[in-house]
């Protein structure tokens, strides 16, 4: 039988021998709502006043959206994946490959995407096992590599050189306008539902267990965790979520370039939203998003062919001056709560 | 018969040929994996570089062919300065920001190279040695990768002798054992640091003058070059000359071998690196030790 047990500042709910609390202290979710609702808001202001961002936020979104997960395996295997691209990269061809061949909607390719990111996620599972350190980088590195020769030498199947074109659109409501906009929310229910999603896991007792797996695997073993399955399920459960967003630019764009996700400046640009939003936290991610897609989008419009210059520069001395990233600047006037730190050479 | 020899002719001489360039290109990288126990990402910047630097003088200030690469060297050597200085040093504890910030690094040395000097300018550096070509048996190569590969051995000679018989290169070896020992008996780590950044642009620099006027040259080629780099580096075992010499020549063999065996040059690059992914799988650590360069 559930029990519900309403506390001054939470709800308690207990089932046989389990318990989850609910915190309702306003300072807890008030930030959250009211950002929400500015997100919420901003797409239906931009379709009136510039509909040109709404492409900006989706962007945002989706770079939030990979980044998000992308914390997530950081911090659950205590490594750093330089190769996120890879599982975009299996999301996106599997959807592009069965709109193209059956006129399947992005409904139908969703779970295909999914199943096979999940599958070729839990083949390079033993990596977070096996590999560590420097090494694991690379291996991560060279996986999206690999995957970018294949596209190129099976041309006929994934088009490796231009691209997959015809794959059915994620909404087509017969106005563009609209479609922008109703993808904008789509991509915004995304990123929130990820964000939700996994900080309510950072933050129950399994956040926890990854937190001491990423402080040192060892003591964490000697504890009495069992390291290795929550080291894959966490790289397989982020990887999944990450391979969703390639489905989501295949039918996004109804067109899907390996070339475009699995070089390393994209990679790159997925690193650097993580990086500059806030050093693998998962709300900083979300920052860093939108950092990045509209500097992006500002330079473009206003430096014109000097723009991929200065972007990787004004990148760099971000990354440099903020070294907690631009969530750490609102988290130095905050409680410093416990948050896991990035580690490479481990 | 005829065929196994003939077969056997293009492995041997494609593979040598092959790997000493492979070896020329990855030697800077795994002496910096060594030395300096960092993970260079942002060795792509080097070839850009040494190209389009050299074409810089000799363009825009009219330069001859050496002059303008004497002045691309010194460009060099103070770019690696502030890298190490601004990146490498400052960043020694937080490998996410140091990996990351060196990879913006290469980036922009791209950026800057396609804005100036796009693919339509047609960049050429006219570095050939030798014009024509040599046949071997049934093997035709030509002179300039040959003497490239020539030069390739030449160069990391002279490496492994200055590392196993100077008394810099002892202390170049001490420091990639134990840098806390090193200080101990009195080494200048932070000199030799700055060294060990711009030595090892000569032998990366020598390898791309020698490829620059036969392979393609565009501002995006280091990203392929340095995979190439790490590809051989990582085989062999992160900064160990032994094993960078062993991983080139089987990464060369295995190129020989798809081109001109299975007669699929487009399965150069995924089977080096599936090579590279199934050995260490089996051998995380590569093919060699690599608590030490040698």
């Amino acid at each position: 039988m559930v029990d519900i047990e309403l506390k001054r500042e939470r709800i308690v709910i207990r089932y046989k021998d389990k318990k989850w609390d609910w915190i309702l202290e306003p300072r807890y979710w008030r930030n959250a709502i009211l950002w929400t609702l500015v997100l919420l808001i901003f797409p239906a202001v931009c379709y009136f006043v510039s509909p040109g961002l709404i492409n900006t936020m989706i962007n945002a979104n989706i770079y939030a959206a990979i980044a998000i997960p992308l914390g997530l395996m950081t911090i659950g295997t205590g490594r750093m994946n330089f190769g996120p691209n890879f599982y975009i990269g299996v999301g996106g061809y599997t959807a592009a490959l069965l709109s193209i061949a059956y006129g399947w909607g992005p409904l139908m390719t969703l779970p295909f995407a999914i199943f096979f990111t999940l599958v070729s996620a839990l083949i390079f599972s033993p990596l977070v096992i096996i590999a560590r350190g420097l090494y694991y980088v690379l291996l991560t590195l060279l996986l999206p590599l690999v995957f970018l020769e294949v596209t190129f030498i099976y041309s006929d199947t994934f088009k490796g050189d231009t691209g997959l074109f015809g794959i059915v659109p994620l909404v087509d409501t017969g106005n563009a306008k609209i479609n922008f906009l109703l993808v904008a929310y789509l991509s915004l229910a995304i990123m929130i539902g990820y964000l939700w999603v996994i900080n309510k896991v950072l933050k129950s007792r399994y956040g926890l267990i990854m937190a001491t797996i990423n402080d040192d695997e060892d003591v964490a073993h000697g504890i009495g965790v069992n390291i290795n399955k929550v080291k894959i399920i966490s790289f397989v459960a982020a990887a999944g979520m990450i391979g969703v967003m390639g489905w989501f630019y295949a039918h996004y764009f109804s067109s899907f370039a390996g070339i475009t996700y699995l070089p390393l400046t994209f990679m790159l640009k997925i690193l650097l939203v993580m990086m500059i939003g806030g050093r693998a936290q998962i709300f900083g991610c979300v920052v860093g998003g939108y950092f990045v897609a509209f500097l992006e989008t500002l330079l473009i419009r206003h430096l014109g062919p000097i723009q991929p210059i200065v972007f990787p520069v004004i990148l760099m001395i971000f990354l440099f001056a903020l070294p907690e990233g631009l969530f750490g600047i609102w988290r130095k006037r905050r409680y410093r709560e416990y948050l896991p730190t990035l580690h490479v050479r481990r | 018969m005829e065929t196994l020899i003939h077969y056997l002719e293009h492995i041997l001489i494609y593979g040598f040929v092959l790997g000493a360039i492979y070896l020329l290109i990855s030697l800077g990288f795994s002496l910096i994996c060594g030395v300096l126990r960092i993970f260079h990402l942002g060795y792509a910047y080097i070839f850009p570089v040494t190209v389009y630097g050299a074409w810089m003088f000799m363009k825009e200030l009219g330069w001859g062919l050496f002059p303008s690469l004497v002045g691309m060297v010194i460009i060099q050597f103070i770019l690696a300065w502030i890298i190490y200085k601004g990146i490498v040093k400052r960043y020694l504890e937080r490998e996410e920001i140091q990996l990351t910030g060196l990879l913006l690094v290469a980036l922009i040395v791209e950026q800057v190279a396609n804005y100036f000097y796009p693919v339509q300018e047609a960049v050429y550096l006219n570095t050939t040695l030798r014009d024509g070509t040599l046949t071997i048996g049934s093997v035709v190569i030509p002179w300039q990768l040959l003497l490239g590969g020539v030069v390739s051995i030449i160069m990391t000679g002279l490496f492994i002798l200055f590392f196993l018989k100077t008394k810099e290169g002892m202390a170049v070896r001490a420091i990639s054992q134990n840098i806390y020992t090193s200080e101990i008996v009195g080494i200048n780590v932070e000199v030799l640091y700055v060294f060990i950044m711009m030595l090892v642009l000569l032998p990366v620099i020598i390898g791309m003058l020698l490829v620059a006027p036969i392979w393609n040259v565009e501002p995006g080629m280091g990203w392929l070059y340095q995979t190439t780099a790490i590809l051989v580096a990582v085989l062999g075992g992160l900064g160990n000359i032994k094993g960078t010499i062993l991983a080139s020549f089987l990464i060369g063999i295995t190129h020989a071998i798809m081109c001109f065996v299975l007669g699929e040059p487009r399965f150069m690059n995924l089977s080096a690196l599936v090579l590279v992914m199934v050995i260490l799988i089996i051998r995380p650590q590569g093919l060699a030790r690599s608590e030490s360069i040698w």
